[in-house]
């Protein structure tokens, strides 16, 4: 590691261990997996300190409002974060998702506009994709924009939207030209949360806790220049957003992983369990799990991720899945508990960890993915 | 030889399946969680009571060979009260010991109901007595001083039972290893029976959820999901009929085939859990859908099988325990 690279760990650190404390202090281990509807206004706070002291958009170019760091520095602060028990984040909707499409596809307007403030964390941002009626099958979105003036006016239905309820803005995917083949009829809009026109219901999950929601959108209106890329050009710009590089943010989350390991052979240690070669053995299958993970993630830092995404979330979906299982794998573990519905670490995990295979594109859809593109297409779908 | 049931038992299975499908829906099992209606978990015991299967070993004759699908179809329905406990367990061995408390005729009165206390005393809230199964003797209690538990499974309501004391039943081990055999053959059913409705749940969703134009069910992904759970299942049920034929034999080998059963049953309901989940996909992530309680009842049936126990069990009925040592 060269010298300048240790000092910028150096900063990080000291930079936590000066700010995750005082007021912030109960924010250590927070809004983790199965955890991220905790001390919600705390963290959303907390984000406008890291974003005050430049921690958001680390690796952006200065111009866009960044610090324009290398990957080294990125995967730095994501590891120091992470080891300093830096709660689960809120802003990275609009930071690994919507600010590198506008990069890629935006104007200049649009980045001058949007990015400051998601690096300053004042405006957060949700991804309005799923529908009640495209899961997987993102293309048949049906919720409608149509050209009212100087705006668009947006009416149908968002579902599954992660923290949807604290976001300012989302971005639309929307069909704008209901007359065209599916994929071409659809847009990209940036649409502004706080009005009449938008209602969001949180969804209980299986944890008994919300994160995510439903979103009714009934003649909602966005300026007519929010629109990222051309009218009908939205499919494009909407798969672009989930194919960026995300390597640095996998290494960050591979930190968070090794801690919850680190719990599970504890846990596995003060109840004896250590000592059952069965168990001794997944737990050592577990580290191994962990370290490909972050081998194929350092090997594949700084690739623009197409495919490969697919195939880095099957490797940590089902690795985190699995995990959850060993959480809970003792007697009675799924059935002890303090409080109403006050899971335990252990459940929670589990609990969480069931949709790991499903959000963010299931398995079964990784999978058609990484066979049809890295393997070559063969017959029909 | 053929191993199979009598047309009798495939009625009573058939007769207990209907009565629960009207009386305890997905929407009983939903009031038995905290807060829900607890009027129609008490007139789902009434429906239970008045169709004889809290007396169901005494009163109607039956043995386990009887009694393992109904209790099987207890767990496809997810009733949310200790049925396994007061009729597969308690009943039998109050009849066995000569009810030295008189507590049968309330039992078959469908007036008192029995857990059987564990770690937690899984039904307890709705228990009038708690039968607790150790080493060589059983005794019961009452639920004096019984601290409320929740559970990952809301329905369960669980209790946690200071430390027993109560009207001695009995210390004859063979006894009360029949009724802790009862107890985990049970358990072993109801796994069964939650993963076969976790499936017919899926299977259901799977052919009405359309995406890129057609039944989700129809993607090869998808139907291998639902055949592997499928062939899990069908490779337990066998194992817990058989342990039912073994107990109500009583033969030599009873203990590890009770033991082969519940290790069968609970991987296949885990695995059912989890398919159903993915193959619902985020839908089966939320607590307005259903599939939550049958899921959350299995992960806790199967948590309150003690599977370490009984894969020695196993091992040492196999006379594989010396050699590992």
């Amino acid at each position: 590691m060269d010298g300048d690279l240790a000092a910028f760990r150096a900063e990080v650190r000291d930079w936590l261990a000066a700010h995750l404390t005082g007021e912030f202090a109960p924010l250590v281990g927070a809004g983790g997996p199965g955890r991220e509807h905790e001390l919600t206004e705390l963290r959303v706070a907390w984000e406008r300190e890291l974003g005050a002291a430049g921690w958001i958009g680390l690796g952006w170019p200065v111009a866009d409002g960044g610090r324009g760091a290398d990957i080294a520095r990125q995967v730095v602060f994501f590891e120091e974060y992470a080891r300093a028990g830096g709660p689960g984040r809120l802003s990275h909707i609009g930071e690994y998702l919507l600010a590198p499409t506008l990069v890629a596809y935006g104007t200049p307007e649009q980045r001058r506009r949007f990015l400051p403030p998601i690096a300053r964390a004042q405006e957060l941002w949700c991804q309005g994709y799923s529908e009640p009626e495209a899961g997987s099958d993102l293309a048949s979105v049906r919720t409608t924009a149509v050209r009212d003036g100087d705006t668009w006016r947006i009416t149908g239905q968002k579902v599954w939207t992660s923290l949807a309820h604290i976001a300012q803005w989302c971005f639309v995917l929307a069909r704008t030209d209901p007359s065209a083949s599916r994929h071409r009829g659809l847009s990209y809009l940036l649409v502004p949360m706080d009005q009449p026109g938008i209602e969001v219901r949180p969804i209980v999950q299986l944890t008994g806790t919300s994160e995510f929601n439903e979103v009714f959108f009934d003649g909602a209106v966005t300026a007519a220049a929010n629109i990222v890329g051309a009218p009908g050009d939205g499919w494009r710009v909407a798969i672009g957003t989930l194919g960026f590089e995300r390597g640095v943010a996998t290494l960050g989350q591979q930190v968070g992983f090794a801690r919850e390991l680190d719990a599970v052979i504890a846990a596995a240690r003060a109840d004896g369990r250590l000592a059952d070669p069965v168990h001794y053995d997944r737990l050592v299958d577990a580290w191994i799990g962990l370290r490909v993970l972050r081998y194929h993630a350092l090997r594949t830092l700084g690739e623009s991720a197409g495919a490969n995404a697919s195939v880095a979330k099957l490797l940590w979906a089902n690795w985190h899945q699995r995990l959850g299982e060993l959480a809970v794998d003792e007697p009675g573990a799924m059935l002890a508990e303090g409080e109403p519905y006050a899971l335990s670490d252990a459940q929670r995990l589990f609990l969480f960890t069931r949709a790991d295979t499903i959000y963010g594109g299931s398995n079964e859809i990784q999978r058609g993915i990484v066979a049809d593109a890295l393997l070559g297409k063969v017959g029909r779908r | 030889m053929r191993f199979g049931w009598t047309a009798d038992q495939v009625a009573l299975r058939e007769a207990v399946r209907d009565l629960l499908a009207s009386a305890c829906p997905p929407s009983v099992v939903r009031a038995a969680w905290p807060g829900g209606d607890e009027s129609s978990v008490e007139a789902l015991w009434s429906a239970l009571t008045g169709m004889g299967i809290p007396g169901a070993v005494g009163e109607l004759g039956l043995d386990e060979v009887d009694l393992v699908s109904l209790l099987e179809e207890t767990g496809y329905a997810a009733v949310p009260l200790p049925v396994v406990e007061t009729a597969a367990v308690a009943a039998p061995l109050l009849a066995a010991t000569g009810d030295p408390g008189g507590h049968l005729p309330g039992i078959l009165a469908g007036r008192t109901r029995v857990a059987v206390a564990g770690g937690l005393v899984p039904y307890g809230r709705r228990a009038t007595l708690v039968l607790h199964l150790d080493g060589p003797a059983a005794w019961l209690s009452t639920l004096d001083g019984a601290v409320d538990e929740t559970t990952v499974d809301g329905s369960l309501a669980a209790v946690r039972v200071p430390k027993p004391s109560g009207e001695p039943l009995t210390e004859d081990a063979e006894l009360v290893g029949l009724a802790a055999d009862r107890l985990a053959l049970g358990a072993a059913a109801q796994l069964v029976g939650l993963g076969r409705r976790m499936l017919d749940l899926t299977v259901g969703y799977v052919r009405e959820r359309r995406q890129f134009g057609v039944p989700v069910g129809s993607f090869q992904a998808v139907k291998h999901h639902l055949a592997d759970a499928l062939v899990r299942l069908e490779f337990a049920a066998p194992a817990v009929y058989a342990a039912a034929w073994a107990l109500a034999g009583r033969r030599p080998e009873r203990g590890r085939d009770v033991s082969t059963a519940v290790l069968l049953a609970t991987e296949a309901a885990r695995e059912a859990a989890r398919t159903a989940i993915q193959c619902h996909g985020a839908i089966g992530y939320t607590v307005e859908y259903d599939l939550h309680l049958y899921a959350k009842r299995a992960w806790a049936v199967a948590a309150t099988c003690d599977t370490d126990a009984h894969l020695a069990r196993v091992a040492e009925a196999l006379d594989l325990k010396g050699a590992a040592a």
